[in-house]
């Protein structure tokens, strides 16, 4: 009995350190400290292009540490991050995915509508405010290479109908399974279903079809590849894919605390075009450069966007 | 980036990348030793006592092991549900895999003290805590220090890994290169230093684990 009570002796100081590591921080990492915002990024580059603008942003007009909470899996993953308080401000939520998956409403064809319905809901639900569009829209696309576009004589999503039970396609994994704007959804408005469907991350389907690998694959407009591939777009005719607003999304909680934020993220609206966004795209994914580097060079040329405050 | 070789490409993202890998290098390290210490100032005191109490020993050191059977990136997420995203999850997660090379080998370098030691010890009127410090630690510090030596490399590989729950680290610059167009030079560029970072350690930690041996203190 004994030797089982100074067992349990030794094994509370473990358990109770590992209640206090969960909630401090470690000199040198940021953690959990007062001082400290976190922003959290998924795994695409246009959002850590994005994220690392902001911190720099951030931490250039005001006495705030940003962290990056990186990598992370989908909008749905990046949400509960913000819920749980394990992140305060996520660099891009795009609104057209937001109210479908996220939100579980039908999927909505006008901007303004979409726009509208999304900033009251998250504010009303989740306690988040969600900024205006940084200035470009991503959106999914199909895509094919000059080729076989001119091979079957394809311009819009419509023309792969013949074609589609022979093709094999590289799509987003997220989009594989998900409501609305998924691929269910759209097997059923284009009445098209392909005969192999390849789930992929998103990062190597520019590079699968560049390849010969695939006949056509599902991807992000705004990526930079498109343009140094010289891949065809192929029009949604039938309009299916809703309008992807690219802005940031901060809790009110965090923007209450530090009422500094507000502004400095407010200077970010408007500020990056689509063209801007593909190019930045371009030279992390293929000029071997940092997300980090391409966007501290950019809020560097454009003098932290200062003198633009509305 | 065409026309270079991946060698040509790796120098190409050092040079434009140097301070961004300079300060992930930092983080993993950070990460990885922090999980470590705190493992050491839990794992040695519990190592002592389990020498104390051999027959715990099955019972404690079976425990490690069970955890280190657990597949990192599974305990990751398991700790994730409780301690959420970010530095800390990773943090725990190499100390719980530091525990056991740092028990197992405390508990072992004690044990493997002379008896006769111990016993003309006691009989110079020692206390145990006089025999603990003066005795056992100094004769056991060298197989101590082989099994932080041991965590402190399994914890850089785990770091490395933690990046998925957005620890950031040279984890962060791997998992990038596999996104890129020809991401084999970025991917090059996380594990290499990643790669380096432990076999420093390795090296480093072996220098101290010889210095602390007793037989070749007396010898020099």
């Amino acid at each position: 009995m004994k030797i089982l009570k100074s067992l349990f002796k030794l094994l509370v100081l473990p358990l109770s350190l590992l209640l206090i590591l969960s909630g401090c921080g470690f000199p040198g990492l940021g953690g959990n400290e007062k001082q400290t915002i976190k922003v959290a990024s998924m795994s695409t580059t246009e959002q850590q292009i994005m994220a690392y603008m902001m911190k720099g942003l951030i931490e250039h007009d005001s006495n705030l540490k940003v962290e990056i909470i990186n990598n992370l899996g989908s909008a749905a993953v990046t949400l509960n991050a913000m819920k749980r308080g394990d992140a305060d401000i996520s660099a891009i939520r795009y609104n057209g995915t937001d109210l479908t998956t996220v939100l579980g409403n039908n999927a909505e064809k006008d901007p303004a509508v979409v726009t509208k319905k999304v900033e009251q809901e998250f504010n009303d639900r989740y306690q988040m405010h969600y900024f205006k569009n940084y200035g470009f829209a991503d959106t999914y696309a199909f895509m094919v290479t000059q080729e076989y576009a001119k091979k079957h004589n394809l311009k819009t999503v419509s023309d792969l109908k013949k074609i589609a039970p022979k093709m094999t396609v590289g799509i987003d994994q997220i989009w594989m399974n998900r409501k609305g704007d998924g691929y269910p959804g759209f097997k059923e408005q284009y009445n098209i279903s392909f005969g192999k469907v390849y789930p992929m991350q998103i990062g190597l389907v520019y590079d699968a079809l560049q390849a010969g690998k695939m006949d056509a694959v599902l991807g992000y407009s705004t990526d930079g590849r498109i343009g140094s591939y010289d891949l065809k777009i192929l029009k949604d005719d039938k309009q299916f894919f809703p309008p992807y607003d690219a802005s940031p999304v901060a809790t009110n909680a965090i923007l209450k605390k530090h009422p500094e934020l507000r502004p400095i993220i407010q200077r970010m609206v408007g500020k990056i075009s689509l063209k801007t966004m593909q190019r930045l795209n371009y030279e992390v994914d293929d000029g071997l450069a940092e997300p980090q580097a391409v966007a501290n060079e950019y809020l560097k040329q454009h003098n932290y966007f200062e003198g633009s405050d509305k | 980036m065409k026309g270079m070789d991946l060698f040509e490409q790796l120098g190409y993202y050092f040079t434009h990348n140097g301070l961004y890998i300079l300060s992930q290098f930092n983080r993993t390290f950070l990460i990885a030793i922090y999980g470590v210490i705190f493992a050491a100032i839990i794992g040695i005191p519990v190592g002592i006592w389990t020498a104390r109490h051999r027959k715990m020993s099955p019972a404690v050191i079976g425990l490690a092991n069970v955890i280190q059977t657990i597949p990192s990136l599974a305990m990751l997420s398991i700790l994730m549900l409780g301690l959420g995203l970010g530095v800390n999850t990773v943090i725990t997660t190499v100390f719980l895999y530091a525990l056991l090379p740092i028990i197992k080998n405390t508990y072992t370098g004690m044990t493997n003290v002379d008896p006769d030691v111990l016993d003309s010890g006691t009989g110079m009127g020692m206390t145990s805590w006089q025999l603990l410090y003066m005795v056992e630690l100094p004769l056991s510090m060298s197989v101590i220090m082989a099994g932080i030596r041991n965590a402190l490399v399994l914890g850089i590989g785990i770091t490395a890994i933690g990046s998925f729950v957005g620890a950031g680290g040279l984890g962060d610059i791997i998992i990038r290169g596999s996104n890129a167009t020809n991401g084999g030079a970025i991917i090059l560029a996380g594990a290499l230093p990643t790669a380096l970072m432990a076999i420093i350690a390795d090296m480093v930690l072996a220098f101290f684990e010889k210095k602390l041996d007793p037989v070749k203190r007396k010898t020099a």
